[in-house]
């Protein structure tokens, strides 16, 4: 009976968790956007307007739930769950540090692929459910858009895959430090197994793998629904795209999982390409920086550290760059991403059977 | 009743369920996000058979990308032409169904007559794997067994299906293209 209680609070944990960091990243989204535009932002709610989103989700909860008279009832209400849930879903399989992992899945990274393509589901209800106008042209706006960036960063990462041979995302973290099982070499020809650090990392286990992270990292920004990828609620067009008659605990229900997202795509970036729950620090000689920094309370640290970076950076490139024009969107997608990453993939290929 | 035998049960009759759905209402849209259901208890029907990559792929292709694709036909064709549909009232016997009804009437009777002929436990090919040790365990990687598969023993199928993929897709690019200037 145990057993089924620590699934519980695991579950629990996890959505804790993200609620958690969905009311953190709106705060910091804030603070960095008036950062970028010479603002203060919020400063009066607490010190420092830190509780500016508590008291934005106590507004949120009072809220009348609306639900527009010409709407499909069943199909608006579901929405925003089946979003949230698809994204949620995905945390399942995410390792925080050595041995510690909501479910060990030997196909956790194909599992998480497919779970969060459910999210595009969820997104065309909501767009139909709304029946307006505004929220269907930023559903499909959506839906074309992570689909099509489905494509380059799946091949981004199945070119990290086919380096590591495994889809288990324990194995591919265990890889990538101290604690590696096999050779880790950097870009090939430097033995790094017993030093680890960042020179384990998977982006300098071979050079091709930088370019296939960066194309991951634009393309997990396109599925987020992120800037410059954030056509489907481009609020000069579409008011606010597939969510526009979304009100209340609803909406913050969309918001959630957008943040949700954004958090989950920098984790599997990190898992993959930026060592996961392994220290950047190596061993030099005797000072074995490594050694002593590496264990299960020192990983969820690491691996903290490392996605909530991400997830600055991508903070950073939303206040920074205009939004795409939908037909520039797919041309990177189609002419640019996709090709390099069939070549990334072709590369890794030829990597693992002449060099490793 | 073990826990898999009462979740085979839940989830076999989800899909049913939610199948029937689909077939008999009038609500185009909601019987596609119904079909959603379905293919997800159909993939947990998978997961217990000890077929995860399968039911993941399932997933994959099924929900990330055909039914998203069906959707996207369905809001490009816009609410007047679905309310048409929508009202076509139909018997649910007539003529223009009989080969509907042929078709499946025939599919039941080759259905049950394997379920009563079959002795499902004791099949002669998993007897013989079992005494031969060839056999998946719960805990085994199926991925590398699916590989090695379709580059071995299934090269030349898979080959056929990708060559028939591609002449799919160059067709559909030669028909969405513009007509050329006259």
């Amino acid at each position: 009976m145990n057993f089924y209680f620590t699934y519980f609070f695991i579950a629990v944990g996890l959505f804790g968790f993200s609620a958690l960091f969905a009311l953190f990243g709106v705060y910091a989204e804030r603070k960095v956007s008036a950062f970028i535009q010479d603002r203060l932002g919020p400063t009066e709610t607490g010190k420092f307007g830190t509780l500016q989103t508590f008291a934005d989700i106590l507004k949120m909860l009072q809220k009348e739930l609306i639900i527009p008279a010409a709407a499909d009832k069943l199909l608006f209400i579901m929405a925003p769950a089946i979003i949230f849930i698809a994204v949620y879903l995905g945390f399942a399989a995410l390792p925080w540090g050595p041995g510690l992992v909501p479910t060990k899945l030997n196909l956790g990274l194909y599992y998480i692929f497919a779970i969060i393509s459910i999210e595009t589901l969820g997104i065309l209800m909501a767009g139909w459910g709304s029946n307006n106008k505004y929220s269907i042209l930023g559903a499909m706006r959506s839906a074309a858009q992570i689909i099509s960036y489905e494509i380059p960063a799946g091949f981004a990462l199945v070119s990290v895959v086919m380096i590591a041979q495994t889809l288990n995302l324990q194995d591919i973290a265990a890889q990538q430090g101290i604690l590696s099982p096999e050779k880790v070499k950097f870009a090939g020809f430097w033995d790094v197994s017993s030093t680890g650090g960042i020179f384990a990392w998977n982006i300098f286990r071979a050079p091709h793998l930088l370019i296939a992270f960066i194309i991951y990292f634009i393309a997990s920004l396109a599925e987020s629904n992120r800037a410059p990828f954030d056509i489907p609620e481009a609020e000069s067009e579409l008011v606010a795209g597939f969510h526009t008659e979304y009100t209340g605990l609803r909406f913050a229900l969309v918001f959630l999982a957008e943040y949700s997202m954004m958090f989950l795509v920098s984790m599997v970036g990190v898992i993959l390409f930026l060592g996961a729950w392994n220290t950047p620090l190596p061993n030099i000689g005797s000072v074995q920086l490594a050694n002593w920094t590496t264990g299960a309370a020192w990983g969820v640290l690491w691996i903290a550290v490392k996605t909530l970076t991400l997830v600055g950076i991508q903070m950073w490139i939303r206040w920074t760059l205009p939004r795409f024009r939908v037909d520039q969107l797919m041309a990177l997608c189609w002419k640019v991403l996709t090709p390099l990453a069939f070549a990334c993939m072709l590369i890794s290929g030829i990597w693992r059977i002449g060099l490793m | 009743m073990s826990l898999v035998q009462i979740l085979f049960y839940v989830m076999s009759f989800i899909a049913l369920g939610s199948a029937l759905f689909v077939a008999a209402t009038k609500n185009l849209v909601r019987s596609i996000f119904m079909f959603f259901v379905t293919l997800f208890a159909l993939a947990g029907l998978y997961v217990l058979a000890l077929a995860d990559f399968v039911a993941i792929t399932q997933i994959v292709i099924y929900v990330g990308g055909i039914l998203v694709l069906i959707l996207f036909a369905f809001m490009l064709s816009g609410k007047e032409t679905l309310n048409i549909i929508a009202q076509q009232r139909s018997k649910f016997i007539s003529i223009n169904k009989v080969a509907a009804f042929l078709l499946a009437g025939l599919f039941l009777l080759i259905l049950l007559n394997t379920f009563f002929k079959v002795d499902a436990d004791h099949l002669a090919w998993i007897t013989g794997s079992v005494r031969f040790n060839n056999v998946i365990t719960p805990t085994a990687a199926m991925t590398e067994n699916i590989g090695v598969n379709l580059m071995t023993k299934y090269l030349l199928p898979f080959e056929a299906i990708s060559i028939l993929l591609m002449v799919a897709l160059i067709g559909a690019a030669h028909l969405s293209r513009k007509g050329e200037k006259q």
